[in-house]
């Protein structure tokens, strides 16, 4: 008779301010019975998922596997091949998911100017980078993580040339324990066209074409020449043009911030004519009709998430929504940009739920799951290590008791950082239960 | 330093021309020369149709002239920067109509991008460029036959997703529905429910179906009241009265806008009351008003009928301009309490000067001086004598605890703390003062006061017997206040059912409304919303919302308007063409942002 074992999970830094970094898995463990959501578009139901030593080593169905085998994996014989078993039956398992284009742990509360951190001065910043500014205790981060969240790309905003992004894990002790992936990305923030007025200067406040636009082209063309130029320059100094090798080398993905048609037009054709090619769209809410040019310069796209208003007044007020679903059958390669909505850096542990807004307006939910698991992982590079649950990749997932897509329904009850088991615990979490036991105390 | 000209030629031949100059190193473009040739013959397919593309002087001012099966077709090109844009006229199903193709050019080889066709769909081109056949001749244009002439429909309001006629109260008859009554009875499955005139008239299983009533099968369909936001800022033009720290005088009701378009936006959300509220300039904020969602109405017919009166009161960082700089009284909570106190002590004494006054004979009041009157003061005095009530934007637990004596000192109670993000540190004696709490479902962290703003505040108070609701501040959130519902379930320890109530009954009652509006209950408002499934699941659409019976939101009809508003705005954009002529007096299209309008939100 199958008999499984039962381990409760200790949360034994419950005492400490911020979570303490769980220690390195020196036990094995086998999640049993759950719907494996694979993160590529499969699903295994009566899964049994093993992982050693922070590497996924065993993904399968029950199904095809024999009693005496699963008894093996667990029984207390010289044998066994897993330390620890969670019965997970009922429960779904989910590869960990991953932010794009977060200011996560470089600002802690937006309104205070001396924690905020995520916008140098200046136009043209490819020397800036992110990831020595990351607070990998920050209140925020934690909070990510009973929703799922684990691993996010941290990106500078402001100027034309924001700056750098590197990827991180969230549990960590400092920047670059937190570290997954140095100075991925570089953000580069497209002029736009349009322009409302300045009302504050006495104009009209409605939209207007942008005079200065070309210009901006052209002074940034003249920046990425200046810095090609450089290039051939021994032993430079110039801090900027040097930051821009890898850029014009192809080595760093640019992150193009672009919205309406002409923009990503305009953009794409200028960073193909440097001959760069690792190229991501970002936002991208006004492209409906730009898809075909995406598809054919196989150019991913990180939509803006859909809790914002439509474009005009007498847009549909559900275009938000059903975009996403005209970009995957479109045949790009789709991720979501969780900016634009209200408290927009703390409601990225809402990142699912706009996977599962996205999922209502026509997306089959395997598929939504990839735009937040595996395609984020190939557009950060790292899909080699993470994003599915695959044998051989990082053991970085987590448990939910329901649909982990819808509100109603998500329930983290386990969550895994290359296979070290994260405290669920939070700032939050805390106080809940601190004021809950208050009342109940009192009664 | 680089100071230099580049010109097309040796400088001082006559017919040379100064392309650029350079000033100290920076750029300056006299005559662009970095457009590409693009001259020569193009062939393209647009509805079915061959239409040959002729541009020629493409470098400097590009001109195309265009054939189709050897007739001229009228067209307009413009190059800006390198965006070459055609403008095709041509007659389709015997009227004229217009296509447009824009193109990037790159190279000279082809002309690619994307168009929009004669009947406005988006398309795709990509042509190569033929050598131009010389000595070919062009026909005389001929006279085009004028656009149609067209004339919209007047909707209320007139503007996108406007209604042509006032919706009717209707009489149904659902049958099969999942309904969450919020009553006693909870969510009954496979029951049915009759509205008529207006108000609900039967909820039960297996109802007949009165005579002349419709009937709307609604299988595998949830129905539940309609939701109420206790805390919007939407269809209002203006918010904040920052001039004082005591605007009672001011009131929302007399800058309502019913065009806003978040009006519709709400209902295809399912909601259909809210109050607008003061913003958060002041602590003591301005008079509100509480609205049906009536899309198409007049004002005076959207304002809930005999709606108890409510006044904004604000507390913590706004009222103190923490977050800007400011130097009016008060900048700390501590002056915040004084402002309430010096206010409330001047309005009572107004109030019981008048109602001395009052008190006294014809004769006796002839010999005295009548007291002047004082419209802040007088809105005060109403807030004392419990005849108008208080929501209170709030944060933190000191001040929310503040104010609750402030008002037990002048012997009166707080109806509502808004936002009060802290409150489930103060739960207990919020229950014992008998106010509600109207909160955010998971924001925090934006400023100072929200650090210890938790997702589990609701559940928490809800726990300790607060009435609890959830709201929005934010007129694209209010449209999703369901999944703020399912927040509310997701952090903390209640039923499905109890999170649903947080955005129906609780904020009724806390407005005082739930004799009519809130749940489903024989005798009250048809303020109904059909969902397509849980009403709190994300992956379910609101597909029906009536107000007292009639239909304000239909998802079915919602797609037709879709397609009307597209052929509305083709027809308008083929006469701006028409009209775009030399000499034209022209107005730019001039859309106006949109503005996520929230209580912080100032008029300059």
């Amino acid at each position: 008779m199958k008999k499984i074992i039962l381990l409760n999970i200790l949360f034994l830094n419950l005492i400490y301010s911020q979570q303490t970094p769980a220690p390195t898995q020196d036990k094995s463990i086998l999640i049993y019975g759950s719907t494996a959501h694979i993160g590529n578009g499969q699903t295994i139901k009566n899964s049994v998922i093993g992982f050693t030593d922070g590497v996924i080593d065993l993904v399968a169905s029950t199904d095809g596997i024999w009693s005496n085998e699963i008894l093996m994996m667990f029984s207390d014989s010289n044998n066994k091949k897993y330390d620890t078993i969670i019965d997970a039956s009922n429960s779904h398992v989910y590869p960990g998911i991953i932010a794009l284009n977060t200011n996560l742990g470089l600002v802690e509360v937006d309104a205070v100017r001396a924690s905020v951190d995520d916008d140098e001065t200046g136009t043209y910043l490819p020397e800036i980078r992110s990831i020595i500014a990351y607070n990998a205790e920050s209140k925020a981060v934690e909070s990510m993580r009973p929703n799922g969240v684990l691993l996010a790309q941290i990106a500078p905003n402001g100027g034309i040339i924001s700056g750098k992004s590197s990827v991180v894990q969230f549990d960590a002790w400092n920047w670059e324990d937190a570290v997954i992936k140095y100075d991925q990305g570089i953000h580069l923030n497209w002029p736009s066209p349009y322009t409302f007025g300045r009302w504050w200067l006495g104009e009209d406040r409605g939209l207007k074409a942008n005079n200065n636009y070309s210009k901006q082209i052209k002074d940034l063309k003249n920046f990425f020449e200046k810095s090609k130029a450089n290039m051939n320059i021994e032993n430079s100094m110039n801090l900027k043009s040097n930051a821009m090798k890898t850029v014009l080398d192809g080595e760093t993905t640019v992150y193009l911030y672009a919205d309406d048609e002409k923009e990503i037009v305009d953009g794409v054709t200028f960073l193909k004519s440097f001959g760069i090619d690792k190229i991501v769209i970002v936002g991208a809410t006004e492209s409906k009709n730009q898809l075909n040019f995406i598809k054919v310069n196989n150019i991913p796209v990180v939509v803006k998430q859909p809790y914002r208003f439509p474009q005009s007044v007498d847009s549909d007020p559900m275009e938000t929504f059903a975009i996403a679903k005209k970009m995957l059958d479109a045949g790009i390669l789709v991720s979501i940009d969780p900016t634009g909505t209200a408290s927009a850096r703390v409601s990225i542990r809402n990142l699912p739920f706009y996977a599962g807004s996205f999922s209502s307006f026509g997306i089959d939910k395997e598929v939504a799951l990839s735009m937040i698991t595996h395609n984020p992982a190939k557009i950060l590079g790292i899909d080699k290590d993470f994003g599915t649950l695959e044998v051989g990749k990082s053991a970085t997932l987590f448990i939910s008791k329901g649909d982990a897509l819808d509100i109603i329904s998500n329930n983290v009850t386990h969550a895994f950082i290359s296979g070290r088991n994260l405290s669920l615990e939070t700032h939050q979490t805390r106080l809940w239960r601190r004021y809950s036991n208050k009342y109940s105390d009192s009664q | 330093m680089s100071n230099f000209l580049i010109t097309s030629g040796p400088i001082f031949d006559d017919k040379t021309e100064i392309n650029e100059n350079w000033i100290k190193g920076q750029r300056h473009i006299i005559k662009n020369t970095d457009n590409i040739n693009i001259d020569g013959e193009y062939n393209l397919t647009i509805n079915n149709k061959p239409y040959e593309i002729v541009i020629s002087n493409s470098l400097l001012r590009p001109n195309a002239k265009i054939k189709r099966d050897s007739i001229d077709i009228k067209s307009k090109t413009s190059l800006v920067d390198d965006w070459l844009n055609i403008t095709l006229f041509d007659s389709i199903d015997g009227n004229l109509s217009l296509a447009q193709i824009s193109s990037k050019i790159t190279s000279a080889d082809n002309l690619s991008g994307r168009g929009i066709d004669f009947k406005n769909e988006a398309f795709l081109f990509n042509s190569s460029r033929k050598e131009i056949k010389k000595n070919i001749k062009y026909k005389e244009l001929k006279k085009s036959s004028s656009i149609k002439s067209f004339v919209s429909d007047v909707t209320f309001p007139n503007v996108g997703f406007g209604i042509s006629s006032t919706p009717k109260s209707q009489s149904i008859h659902f049958k099969n529905a999942t309904i969450w009554t919020n009553e006693n009875e909870g969510i009954i499955e496979n029951s049915d429910i009759l509205i008529d005139n207006g108000k609900i008239i039967a909820i039960g299983q297996n109802l007949e179906t009165p005579k002349n009533f419709s009937i709307i099968d609604a299988s595998d369909k949830h129905i539940t009241s309609g939701i109420v936001d206790e805390h919007s800022h939407m269809a209002a033009s203006s918010i904040n009265e920052g001039g004082h720290n005591s605007s009672a005088e001011v009131s929302i009701m007399d800058v309502i806008n019913p065009d806003d378009v978040n009006i519709y936006r709400n209902l295809a959300g399912g909601v259909t009351t809210v109050q607008i509220l003061h913003g958060s300039a002041n602590p003591i904020g301005g008079q509100s008003a509480i609205i049906k969602l009536k899309w198409g109405s007049e004002i005076d017919d959207m304002f809930f009928k005999d709606a108890d009166p409510f006044i904004k009161f604000a507390l913590g960082e706004n009222v103190k301009q923490s977050n800007w700089s400011g130097s009016r009284f008060p900048q700390t909570r501590m002056g915040v309490e004084q402002v309430f106190v010096d206010h409330f002590d001047r309005a009572k004494h107004y109030g019981e000067t008048w109602d001395r006054y009052n008190s006294l004979s014809k004769r006796q009041k002839n010999s005295n001086n009548k007291p002047r009157y004082d419209e802040e003061l007088e809105t005060l005095w109403e807030v004392i004598n419990g005849k108008r009530f208080v929501s209170s934007h709030s944060y933190v637990q000191s001040e929310i605890n503040m104010l609750m004596k402030v008002a037990e000192k002048f012997d009166f109670r707080i109806k509502i703390f808004t936002h009060i993000l802290e409150g489930y540190k103060v739960a207990d004696k919020m229950a014992k003062h008998g106010v509600g709490g109207s909160t955010f479902s998971d924001w925090w962290g934006y400023k100072f006061e929200v650090n210890d703003a938790i997702p589990f505040n609701a559940s928490i108070m809800h726990n300790a017997g607060v009435t609890v609701a959830l709201n929005s501040d934010n007129s694209e959130l209010s449209r999703r206040l369901n999944l703020e519902a399912a927040k509310a379930f997701k952090y903390g320890n209640i039923s499905e059912e109890e999170a649903w109530k947080f955005v129906t009954i609780n904020p009724a009652k806390l407005l005082n409304l739930d004799e009519k509006v809130g749940s489903l209950k024989v005798g009250k408002d048809a303020d109904i919303v059909m969902w397509s499934g849980h009403p709190m699941s994300l992956y379910t659409k609101a597909e029906k919302t009536y107000i007292e019976g009639a239909l304000y939101f239909d998802l079915a009809e919602h797609t037709i308007k879709l397609n009307q508003i597209k052929d509305e705005k083709s027809e308008l954009i083929k006469l701006m063409f028409e009209e775009n002529t030399p000499g034209a007096n022209l107005k730019f299209p001039n859309p106006m942002p949109q503005i996520e309008v929230d209580c912080e939100y100032t008029e300059f």
